[in-house]
């Protein structure tokens, strides 16, 4: 086997397609441990608090959704959602953040003059292929390195560089 | 050859003229005229605007009774919501800047309706309101009384003042002070009901709502020495909720949260967004020892009236009485765990 790897050392370079393979394959740690957020989320002329929020590919959001002054409403891009609010009279929305991308919530009910700018956010983070990324580099790196290391087996620096 | 040339001149001279004055005409006519004179309504705009910006124009209308009245109501700054009342059962939800709701009515006797907004639209919201005028055409001068509230009179001969304050209190000094130790139970006073002595009064639902549950439970206190108090309390919590139908409370909370809840709070905690802008606090519902102090027809008269000056609005030209009622009895809801439904 070692023999083998010596004599033709780009053999390396099947393993480490496999590896690379299954770093791209495995199913998402995120889809296992997915959490629900509870966001309380209130609206007032004009502006919503928070104005940004964060949550991860396949989470659980449930938002709490209050009006401190008049009448607002909230619509959230990509997803779709609608609902409006009363004073006093909170409203639950709950939905699997299954989209990643940033996506505005705005307010659906003209409050005001500002009522345009009743503008917010929801980050919805895709770790998943950041973390694959890395580990495939991680891989062929460590594929480069054994193979360098094949070839370069029982020869000094020297021999290497020049060749021989 | 050369009359033919004038006659077709004057043909076509004609037809210019025709068209030139008559189109306007027909246009004009049709519109200042014949439109109104066929239409089967009387349209009547409305434009909504934020109150402090004017609220209702016009803020009053008059209509004549028998005959179709379209009414249009058009926002000019914000969401608004209209409703009609009381027990028109008018509710056109919300008005859109730039959208226009409108709804046919033919009222068949004199009477005054309120129009109103109902979708929280600015920290004056409660004052946008409009009186809608129905007139016999017969006797255009007549206005018929308001309707008087046998509830409300009862509570004139008796002298009761519905803004007394409650610190003051008209309990008698020889009561030992309420004492509320846990959640009111209706549940629990519904499993003691077989172990106690229900005095008369107790019993009856008209004197249910002309007294409070302290002077109930004072009464309970004496038919029953062997209970404790806290065992009354939960008994008086069943009675002052048992006879409600659930979809009566359901009806009244759907009233409560589009037009207490801002200030009373959605579960009755004084605490709704709009209670910091009010001359007064909003009162409590959900604290016992207020709402034990307190008698059904009291609440009834001050949602019908309102406040003297503390920005309690008066609902009585909005809500029917049975409307108010509901709301009574949903609001005693608020400060007790509700007994299940499903064992009665
Ligand atoms: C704009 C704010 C506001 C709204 C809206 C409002 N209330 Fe009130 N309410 C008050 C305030 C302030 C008080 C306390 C002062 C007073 O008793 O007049 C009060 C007091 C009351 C009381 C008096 C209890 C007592 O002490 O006699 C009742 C009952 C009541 N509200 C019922 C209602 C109901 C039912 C609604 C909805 C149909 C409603 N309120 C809507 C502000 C409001
Ligand atoms: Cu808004
Ligand atoms: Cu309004």
């Amino acid at each position: 086997m070692q023999q083998l790897l010596e004599n033709r050392p780009r053999l390396i370079g099947l393993p480490v397609l496999a590896l690379m393979l299954v770093v791209w394959l495995i199913p998402p740690p995120g889809a296992t441990h997915a959490t629900t957020h509870e966001i309380s989320l209130d609206a007032t002329q004009y502006e919503y608090a928070p104005g940004r929020v964060h949550v991860n590919q396949g989470d659980r959001v449930v938002i709490t959704l209050t009006a401190a002054d008049v009448v607002h409403g909230f619509y959230l891009d990509g997803y779709g959602l609608e609902r409006r609010v009363e004073p006093g009279v909170s409203q639950q929305i709950t939905f699997t953040a299954d989209k990643a991308g940033k996506f505005r919530y705005r307010c659906s009910v003209s409050c005001g003059p500002l009522h345009p700018f009743m503008i917010g956010e929801l980050v919805v983070e895709s770790n998943t292929p950041y973390w694959r990324a890395t580990g495939l580099v991680l891989v062929a790196v460590g594929g480069m390195l054994a193979y360098l290391w094949l070839t370069g087996k029982n020869k000094s620096y020297q021999e290497v560089i020049s060749g021989k | 050859m050369r009359i033919n040339t004038s006659r077709t001149e004057l043909v076509a001279l004609v037809s210019v003229g025709l068209i030139v004055l008559g189109l306007p005409a027909a246009a004009l006519g049709y519109q200042y005229w014949l439109r109104p004179a066929t239409a089967p309504t009387h349209v009547i705009d409305i434009d909504l605007r934020v109150p402090q910006d004017g609220g209702f124009a016009p803020e009053a209308i008059t209509v004549t009774m028998g005959e179709p009245v379209t009414l249009r109501f058009a926002s000019l700054d914000v969401t608004h919501g209209i409703a009609i009342g009381p027990g028109l059962g008018v509710d056109l939800g919300h008005v859109d800047p730039g959208q226009v709701k409108e709804i046919t009515l033919t009222f068949d006797h004199p009477g005054t309706y309120t129009y109103y907004c109902n979708a929280w639209c600015s920290p004056d919201h409660w004052r946008m309101r409009g009186t809608l005028q129905v007139i016999d055409p017969d006797n255009p001068g007549f206005v018929p009384p308001a309707q008087s509230d046998p509830m409300i009179q009862a509570l004139i001969v008796e002298g009761v003042d519905i803004d007394a304050k409650h610190e003051e209190g008209h309990g008698h000094d020889d009561d030992p002070a309420l004492e509320i130790t846990r959640p009111l139970s209706a549940q629990h006073g519904a499993d003691l009901l077989d172990s106690v002595t229900l005095p008369d009064e107790v019993i009856d639902p008209l004197w249910r709502r002309s007294h409070a549950p302290t002077q109930a439970l004072e009464l309970l206190g004496t038919a029953n020495p062997q209970m404790t108090q806290a065992d009354l309390i939960d008994v008086v919590a069943y009675l002052w909720t048992a006879d409600t139908a659930p979809e009566t409370i359901l009806n009244a909370q759907v009233l409560y949260n589009k037009n207490c809840a801002a200030c009373h709070g959605q579960y009755g905690g004084g605490d709704g967004p709009a209670a910091d802008t009010t001359a007064e606090n909003p009162v409590i519902f959900a604290d016992p020892a207020f709402m034990f102090e307190m008698r059904s027809d009291v609440l009834y008269a001050k949602i019908r009236r309102g406040g003297m000056g503390t920005d309690m609005p008066n609902f009585g030209t909005l809500f029917t009485q049975e409307e108010t009622w509901a709301l009574v009895e949903y609001l005693w809801t608020l400060p007790v765990q509700l007994a299940n439904q499903g064992e009665e």
